[in-house]
């Protein structure tokens, strides 16, 4: 299992090289193509849709009051701590890390649904 | 030697590093319970008036989280526990 470990990972390193093998018609070795982030973005209504799931499953929201422009303080009454835990729950969920620079001007539904669909590393 | 109080910033700051810190960790219940012990006593000093105690208690526990999520690491279990599958 650690051969076939180390041969996978071996052959990941190959990839740049013998993507022009390949062109030549080459099948030394299979081309695995890194595009875990190639692939266009991910579409903005999931982007909403997982927001949206995040805060509604924070316990201290009301589910029905999430709209996808609502402000966490003002609308929802939370207060920053609640704010930091849930911008903490959306890097969890879309697998981002969030600078605090940034992750202190994201208090509403629409700024964090900007932000994560702008990000490239999103997932 | 004694810090001044702690600005805002400064304590939304540390509530971060501990939450980051605490996603660290490869046990699951310790991940859990520091998650919840953060909140639970960031809540509880939440309208301190002298926050500066609570302020120094809490980065010591940083660090201490810090150091426990290198060495837990070392030792992760290979078998995910069952609460970590199936979401």
């Amino acid at each position: 299992m650690a051969s076939s470990l180390r041969a996978a990972i071996i052959s990941h390193f190959r990839v740049p090289a013998s993507q022009t093998l390949a062109l030549n018609g080459s099948k030394l070795w299979t081309v695995r193509s890194m595009s875990s982030h190639g692939d266009d973005h991910l579409d903005k209504n999931q982007v909403i849709d997982r927001v949206l799931e995040v805060v509604k499953c924070h316990p201290k929201i009301d589910p029905s009051k999430v709209t996808p422009e609502v402000h966490f303080q003002k609308d929802l009454g939370l207060d920053s701590l609640d704010t930091v835990e849930i911008v903490m729950a959306l890097e969890e969920e879309f697998k981002l890390e969030i600078p605090d620079k940034e992750a202190d001007k994201i208090d509403s539904c629409g700024l964090a649904i900007e932000y994560i669909y702008n990000h490239p590393m999103s997932s | 030697m004694a810090a001044a109080s702690p600005s805002r910033p400064e304590i939304l700051s540390l509530f971060r590093s501990l939450l980051r810190t605490s996603r660290q960790f490869s046990d699951y219940n310790i991940r859990e319970y520091s998650k919840r012990r953060t909140i639970d006593a960031f809540r509880l000093n939440k309208h301190a008036t002298d926050p500066s105690a609570a302020f120094a208690d809490g980065k010591s526990q940083l660090e201490v989280a810090k150091r426990q999520a290198l060495v837990y690491s070392l030792y992760a279990p290979k078998v995910k526990s069952i609460m970590e599958l199936n979401h």
